[in-house]
């Protein structure tokens, strides 16, 4: 789950890492409201990268101006996501932009510091950033030895270390994915201020964090709303541009499958994993989303049933094939509960093949053809 | 001979009392699988399909001599779970259990390395010797005893080669699901070499997909190291970025962990790329005709 910056922001504050004093507003005229010194930066909030490019950022000299950007910045579409809030924050005067941020190393296997003294929008592509990894557990020395490989000296290295280590105790104590100051400046006069905050809260881990509950249907702005319903059924959904559905069970199962369909002359309308041991009403959800995606022709069902019992997802596609008629459906059922799931599906009018490339090539053919 | 576990191997299960737990130890045992043994804490001196149960993995250990242990406790207690197993001198961890938050799996695994134990997953389908041991959820019936070693970070696509291989009449030696996470225990590099040592083994199968540089970094070791054939498959080339793909591990994050650079990585190293699934067949059958490179 990916925090807006203000939620970001205002956590960071919470442990004493310093912020600009801001105020959000989801309405252009509560701009009358502001209680903020002239000039200030207006942010829109969204859960998406590019949001300086994408035009996202503004400054304002007075209230007049503030307004009008205020009015064009909400609503505004940043990598297609709608702006629905904006944060507007007193203007600060920069000496150095820094960049800092903790995140996992999946081939170290282990948390890593990041750093650079060269902060801003294209840090991802930069080189000067340095890492430091937590090979045992976090001790306030890595910050400093971070601050150090920054080319950071004298009070400077103690400001930056101490917001690394604070950084650090919300990374660990939220079980974050992420959290990144981006950019970290030193102000004109001489103070540490966290101009930006990003913090990704690990999906897996949410149902631990007492904080955090309930935030995660406000947090799904980057899906769609069918995404968004799989998502609260517990199915892993990620819709695509193509005609065929996909219905499978494991992940690396249904990417392949979504691979073959696009080997043999199709687009997949989308990845649906229903996940190990799925029962009748599991099937049911997972069939009534991809069908209800107006770009759907044909649905392609590949299960190979361990955990899975195939007679509970043939219950389902028995169903599912009196309710909608209308409804292409090729289905590949094999493994635990075969011969119950024939059975069951016999007098359906349901395909039922058993080779996985010949039950593609039928669903393409079908009605999958690009 | 097979990699990590044989027909001798005495195993048991933490969490043997709940759902997954029950169903699959008594799927283990009808595949022959020495199971002398489960734990669950408070639950000391019940029975599940005949097998004891213990309070404590080290009681379990010391009244049965299991050494491998097999993991299949909820997300939030497999940390303690794996601590217990590793401290009780287990020495092949296999831990089913999906949705372990990463800052505990990182835990899991430094502990390990530490202690030198070898563990398979997290959120993996387990390890089977077809006709041996079965440990985890493989389902037995679609493999069949040869000499094909498979690594794989998925279960069903696992299956989905495994039963491919079967029906071709090309058997297995051991494979070994190591997890769809972002950090796992034994990786691709860890069971070539295993592969590679072992005599019962003449080609090896990875399937990778698409997420990390695991594939990568496999595909340089098999350059330098190992040398029996080995065939890739990747899935996920029509993934987009940015999006997880079921498995945690599986993303695409800042133009790293696409197919295309693990494809390109495998073929740099000379090794072969089944473009679908079924074609791993046909690439295994050519690999075992040539001899063993020297």
């Amino acid at each position: 789950m990916k925090l807006f910056e203000f939620e970001a922001k205002t956590i960071m504050g919470s442990i004493g890492i310093p912020v600009p004093k801001g105020q959000i507003i989801k309405v252009a005229e509560e701009v009358f409201n502001l209680k903020l010194q002239y000039p200030v930066v207006i942010k829109c909030q969204v859960q998406s990268g590019g949001r300086g490019k994408a035009g996202g950022v503004k400054f304002a000299d007075n209230l007049d101006e503030t307004y009008e950007i205020a009015k064009k910045l909400l609503g505004l579409e940043i990598n297609g996501i709608k702006t629905s809030s904006l944060l507007i924050e007193p203007k600060t005067d920069i000496e150095k932009e820094l960049y800092v941020a903790i995140t996992l190393d999946r081939g170290r296997k282990s948390h890593i510091l990041l750093g650079s003294s060269e902060g801003g929008v294209e840090i991802e592509s930069s080189d000067s950033v340095k890492i430091i990894p937590v090979q045992t557990e976090y001790k306030p020395y890595l910050g400093r030895k971070l601050a150090k490989s920054m080319g950071l000296s004298e009070s400077k290295l103690n400001m930056v270390s101490e917001i690394i280590n604070k950084l650090y105790s919300l990374y660990e104590n939220y079980d974050l994915d992420l959290a990144e100051i981006n950019p970290l400046v030193f102000t004109k006069d001489g103070k540490i201020l966290a101009l930006d905050g990003k913090m990704t809260v690990n999906d897996d881990a949410i149902d631990r964090q007492p904080f955090f509950q309930g935030w995660e249907i406000n947090h799904l702005t980057d899906v769609s709303e069918r995404e968004l319903k799989a998502k609260i059924a517990g199915l892993n959904l990620v819709e695509l541009k193509g005609k065929i559905g996909i219905i499978c069970n494991g992940a690396g199962l249904t990417m392949a499958t979504m691979d073959l369909v696009k080997k043999y002359g199709g687009e997949p309308a989308n990845f649906l994993d229903v996940g190990g041991g799925a029962d009748e009403g599991r099937v049911k959800r997972a069939l009534k989303l991809v069908a209800d995606n107006p770009n759907v022709k044909i649905i392609l069902v590949n299960i190979l049933g361990g955990i899975t019992a195939c007679d509970e997802v043939a219950k389902a596609l028995k169903t599912f094939a009196v309710e909608n008629v209308d409804k292409k459906v090729v289905v590949r059922l094999l493994g635990n509960n075969q011969e119950k799931a024939a059975e069951i599906m016999k007098g359906t009018g349901i395909k039922s093949i058993d080779n996985l490339d010949m039950a593609v090539k039928e669903a393409v053919a079908l009605g999958g053809k690009v | 001979m097979s990699v990590l576990i044989n027909k001798e191997t005495k195993i048991l299960v933490q969490g043997i009392t709940g759902n997954m737990g029950k169903t699959h130890t008594g799927l283990m045992l009808k595949y022959g699988t020495k199971i002398v043994a489960g734990v669950t804490p408070g639950k000391g001196g019940q029975e599940v399909h005949g097998v004891k149960v213990y309070d404590t993995v080290q009681e379990a250990k010391e009244k049965t001599g299991a050494t491998v242990s097999c993991i299949f406790v909820p997300g939030f207690y497999a940390l303690d779970a794996a601590y217990e197993a590793f401290d009780a001198g287990m020495e092949l961890v296999v831990i089913i259990t999906e949705g372990i938050p990463p800052h505990d799996e990182v835990k899991i695994i430094r502990r390990a390395n530490e202690l030198k134990t070898n563990v398979i997953g997290p959120n993996c389908p387990g390890i089977i010797t077809p006709g041996e041991c079965l440990i985890g959820i493989h389902p037995g019936i679609i493999y069949k005893p040869g000499k094909v070693g498979m690594i794989s970070r998925s279960g069903t696509l696992t299956y989905e080669v495994a039963l491919t291989l079967s029906n071709a009449g090309i058997g297995q030696s051991t494979c070994i699901g190591i997890g769809g996470d972002p950090v796992i225990g034994l990786g691709f590099k860890e069971c070539l070499r295993l592969f590679n040592d072992d005599p019962k083994t003449e080609a090896i199968v990875l399937m990778g997909e698409i997420g990390g540089t695991a594939e990568e970094e496999a595909a340089e070791l098999i350059k330098k190291e190992i040398k029996k054939p080995v065939i890739a498959y990747i899935a996920g080339r029509t993934a987009p970025p940015g999006k997880r793909m079921g498995h945690a591990g599986a993303i695409i994050s800042g133009g790293k962990g696409t197919a295309d650079s693990k494809v390109k990585a495998f073929k740099d190293a000379n090794v072969e790329v089944a473009d679908i699934p079924s074609q791993v067949v046909a690439l295994v059958q050519d690999a075992i005709k040539q001899p063993i490179k020297v």
